[in-house]
């Protein structure tokens, strides 16, 4: 019986099929698991972003020498920060070079924006020192004094 | 400090390490008749080649995203079978008088894709490079462009070759990701700008013009592209990743819109004035008009999509040789998802495009969760570029478009396809790298 099926083929031909199929079926296994992967890891995400959903935004301190705030903190933001070395600010920085009201964060419409208030050694966004208010993307940095932050989503 | 093990990563691994070596077997057999494995040299060349990027990502310490290698490994599984398969003298290389085959010479980009994958993934852990040297990185794609203009070498009526010696390869993959870094610098920078800035003629709110300018080079370059070195695929893959960054930047339909009316009439005007535009397009409309010339290659893969059907003629069983020939010329290249279609029918041809999906909605998840602007639209301009072109290039093998020479991302042949898809899976995971670190390392206060 099987030696008639190996003469006609039609043994190699079962063979054939089958291992078709499998490659069908590993396909699809495979996409099966990827399906099951991206859904349990956007439930996750659902989860995480009703908990963030309070927060606008925060600052990351990237360079603080002082650490007050420490290097590595994430400051959550409301929608008027005041930054300065005044205790009552929002955003209370320890540095020298830093004014008592120095600069004001805020988050108007869709947007950030930043303003100096007339601090002594000004305030710089990427690098350059701004003279009026400017608007703020989130990644871009904010030196106040000698210190560096990022503003975050 | 410990390993972090990508068990998701390794598991996710399992099946291609066994689709593979069944796929080689399966053809063989289908092939020769006798019941033999075959060589399978090649088969486990290539998966020794995916578990050892996976060993590299974890004895780095990466904590990028555990779905993308197994996903562009799967992906491109399928494609070394189906490379694998056809005659291995359509394409190759001599290798210091060493004869490689097609599959064999496509294995060796794997390699040094999945290298640069790795690299990339592990050493653009600032994204300050691309973020700071925007107008440079913007600069060299426009000079890669103009070199191909000048010295390229055209190839079945478009000029997409630049040879340095007897290398070959494409610049317009490597500007296609010069192009997004570029457009999310921009973008990054100028965000705030153009979501809130309108102008308005009449009833209708348009962006300003200074900030259109930008857009309207762009779309220039584009047209460029299309006169002077025939790319359609390209110049549309350009606009459409454009065009996405720009609405996800903004959420503005307005410069959707405008972006759209421009491609239409620059479309009806490279209709008239492009002959290989005109061709393509009556192609499109009717392949059966000169189905032994112009409109062969279209017709032989509707062909081939209506042999396969639902299930497919079996893989290695399909695609007939037609006098010592393929039945498509280009099939390693532009057609492969036909040859794929016809032997694996319209069930795989299904799975081939959900794991691209797939690929693009991991994609967009690293967008939506990184902390900056720049990383997000990075992320989501790369994710872009790889699944529109894996729309493009299916949609016009099945005629639901016209047909445009680009290449199947991780499946068509071709070396510069391949490297820089992997390049764009090793950004994308340097992303996702970051962002799991920032997300660790902040410690959240509230005050």
């Amino acid at each position: 019986m099987l030696g008639d099926l190996l003469v006609t083929g039609d043994l190699l031909r079962l063979i054939l099929l089958a291992a078709q199929l499998a490659f069908l079926g590993i396909l699809y296994l495979a996409l099966f698991l990827f399906a099951r992967s991206l859904l349990r890891d956007l439930r996750v995400a659902e989860r995480a972003q009703l908990a963030a959903q309070t927060g606008i935004g925060r600052l990351a301190v990237l360079e603080s020498p002082e650490d007050e705030p420490p290097v590595g903190q994430a400051i959550s933001l409301g929608p008027i920060n005041s930054i300065g070395r005044n205790v009552n600010s929002t955003i209370y920085v320890e540095d020298d070079f830093v004014s008592a009201i120095h600069a004001m964060l805020s988050f108007r419409g869709r947007a950030w924006f930043v303003e100096d208030q007339g601090s002594t050694n000004g305030t710089y966004v990427n690098g350059h020192r701004i003279d009026r208010p400017v608007a703020l993307s989130y990644g871009d940095e904010l030196t106040i004094g000698r210190i560096r932050m990022r503003l975050e989503r | 400090m410990s390993i972090t093990w990508r068990a998701t990563e390794l598991r996710l691994l399992l099946p291609v390490v066994l689709l593979v070596p069944l796929g080689f077997v399966v053809t063989h057999i289908a092939q020769t008749n006798r019941l033999d494995p075959g060589p399978l040299g090649l088969a486990l060349g290539y998966v020794a080649l995916v578990v050892v990027a996976h060993l590299a990502l974890t004895i780095s310490g990466h904590r990028g995203d555990q779905l993308l290698l197994p996903l562009a490994a799967t992906i491109g599984g399928v494609g070394i079978v189906m490379l694998n398969r056809l005659p291995q003298d359509l394409a190759g290389m001599d290798l210091f008088g060493i004869q490689v085959g097609m599959a064999g010479t496509q294995l060796a980009w794997f390699a040094i894709g999945l290298g640069a994958m790795v690299a990339i993934a592990v050493f653009f852990r600032d994204d300050g490079l691309l973020r700071h040297y925007k107008y440079t990185w913007a600069f060299a794609g426009a000079a890669l462009l103009v070199i191909t203009f000048l010295f390229g070498r055209e190839v079945n009526g478009a000029r997409l070759w630049l040879y340095v010696g007897p290398v070959g390869f494409q610049p317009g993959e490597a500007i296609k990701i010069v192009l997004v870094i570029f457009i999310a610098g921009y973008l990054a920078e100028k965000r705030t700008l153009l979501a809130s800035a309108l102008a308005r003629i009449g009833p209708i709110k348009i962006p300003p013009l200074p900030y259109l300018l930008p857009m309207l080079a762009i779309f220039a370059l584009v047209m460029l592209i299309v006169v002077r070195s025939n790319d359609l695929g390209t110049a549309l893959l350009f606009f459409g990743i454009f065009l996405t960054m720009l609405f996800v930047a903004t959420g503005r339909r307005s410069y959707v819109l405008v972006g759209l009316v421009l491609f239409i009439a620059g479309s009806f005007v490279a209709y008239q004035l492009v002959p290989h535009v005109r061709v393509r397009f009556d192609n499109w409309i009717n392949p059966f008009a000169d189905p032994n010339n112009t409109g062969y290659q279209t017709v032989q893969a509707l062909y081939a999509f209506g042999r396969g059907g639902l299930f497919g003629e079996g893989l290695g069983q399909g695609l007939p040789m037609v006098a010592g020939h393929l039945p498509i010329p280009a099939l390693p290249t532009d057609f492969i998802f036909a040859g794929i279609a016809e032997e694996l029918g319209l069930v795989g041809a299904f799975a081939l495009l959900a794991l691209a999906a797939a690929t693009a909605a991991r994609g967009l998840r690293i967008g939506i969760l990184a902390h900056d602007d720049f990383s997000a639209l990075l992320a989501v301009g790369l994710t872009t570029s790889l699944g529109l072109q894996t729309l493009i290039i299916a949609a016009g093998n099945a005629k639901l478009i016209p047909l445009t020479g680009i290449t199947f991302p991780f499946v068509s042949y071709g070396g510069s396809s391949v490297l820089a898809s992997f390049a764009v899976i090793g950004l994308l995971l340097s992303i996702s790298h970051r962002s799991a670190i920032l997300a660790e390392s902040t410690s959240e206060v509230s005050l």
